[in-house]
């Protein structure tokens, strides 16, 4: 392998950069997505900007999960797993109404365009994160007998 | 964290500039001067490298009473 031109020192400092690169680029294609979808932007022209996201999201997960490493603060519990997708679907939900706010007419259909995608995120989201949560802690058990 | 005076003595006592226990431990001028100033924790790997250099102990230059010791 090719020797590195940073010293450990010039190393960490790279990793603390590119760290905060990833942050930016994964709540900044949050953001543009939600901005687009606000705007009226359609699966189409989201499409780019999601497989992004997509594909660092899952390279995250799957990494963390690989190495036995689940959040700095959050734990791996039931009511945090709740919390966090309780989260998910208020902001989904926020975010369906501030796309379709202007175009429905009836207050129940606006709250049954809210309602629904929140209540789908929330239940999707809470079992993503229980699957790995499993999976985290099979994960780690295995690291720890190693 | 507190100052690291003990390598800059050892460096100071061996008549080495910052440029040159850099050049011989393989790191940058300025990892050595956050070392001494306290603004950066080194590995063991280069804690063993600058006290072979400098001719110390891991204790003479890098061991910090417990009053001392500062996260």
């Amino acid at each position: 392998m090719k020797k590195s031109n940073l010293d450990e020192m010039q190393e960490q400092a790279l990793l603390r950069i590119e760290h905060t690169g990833c942050c930016l680029v994964f709540w900044g294609l949050l953001a543009a997505m939600a901005v687009q979808g606000v705007m009226g932007a359609g699966i189409r022209e989201l499409a780019g900007e999601w497989i992004v996201f997509m594909v660092l999201a899952l390279y995250l997960v799957i990494g963390c999960l690989h190495h036995g490493i689940w959040d700095r603060k959050l734990k791996p519990n039931a009511k945090t797993n709740f919390i966090v997708s309780l989260l998910a679907g208020i902001a989904v939900g926020i975010f369906m109404a501030a796309v379709y706010f202007r175009n429905v007419q009836e207050w129940l259909d606006l709250v049954l365009i809210t309602v629904i995608p929140a209540v789908c995120t929330f239940v999707l989201c809470f079992a993503a994160l229980t699957v790995c949560a499993a999976l985290y802690k099979k994960r780690r058990e295995k690291l720890d007998q190693e | 964290m507190a100052r690291n005076l003990a390598v800059k003595a050892a460096r100071a006592q061996k008549d080495m500039t910052q440029k040159d226990l850099a050049a011989a431990v393989g790191v940058s001028r300025q990892t050595i001067n956050a070392i001494e100033q306290g603004e950066y924790n080194p590995t063991i790997k280069l804690c063993r490298a600058i006290c072979r250099a400098l001719g110390k102990t891991l204790d003479e230059l890098f061991w910090e009473d417990d009053n001392n010791e500062k996260e």
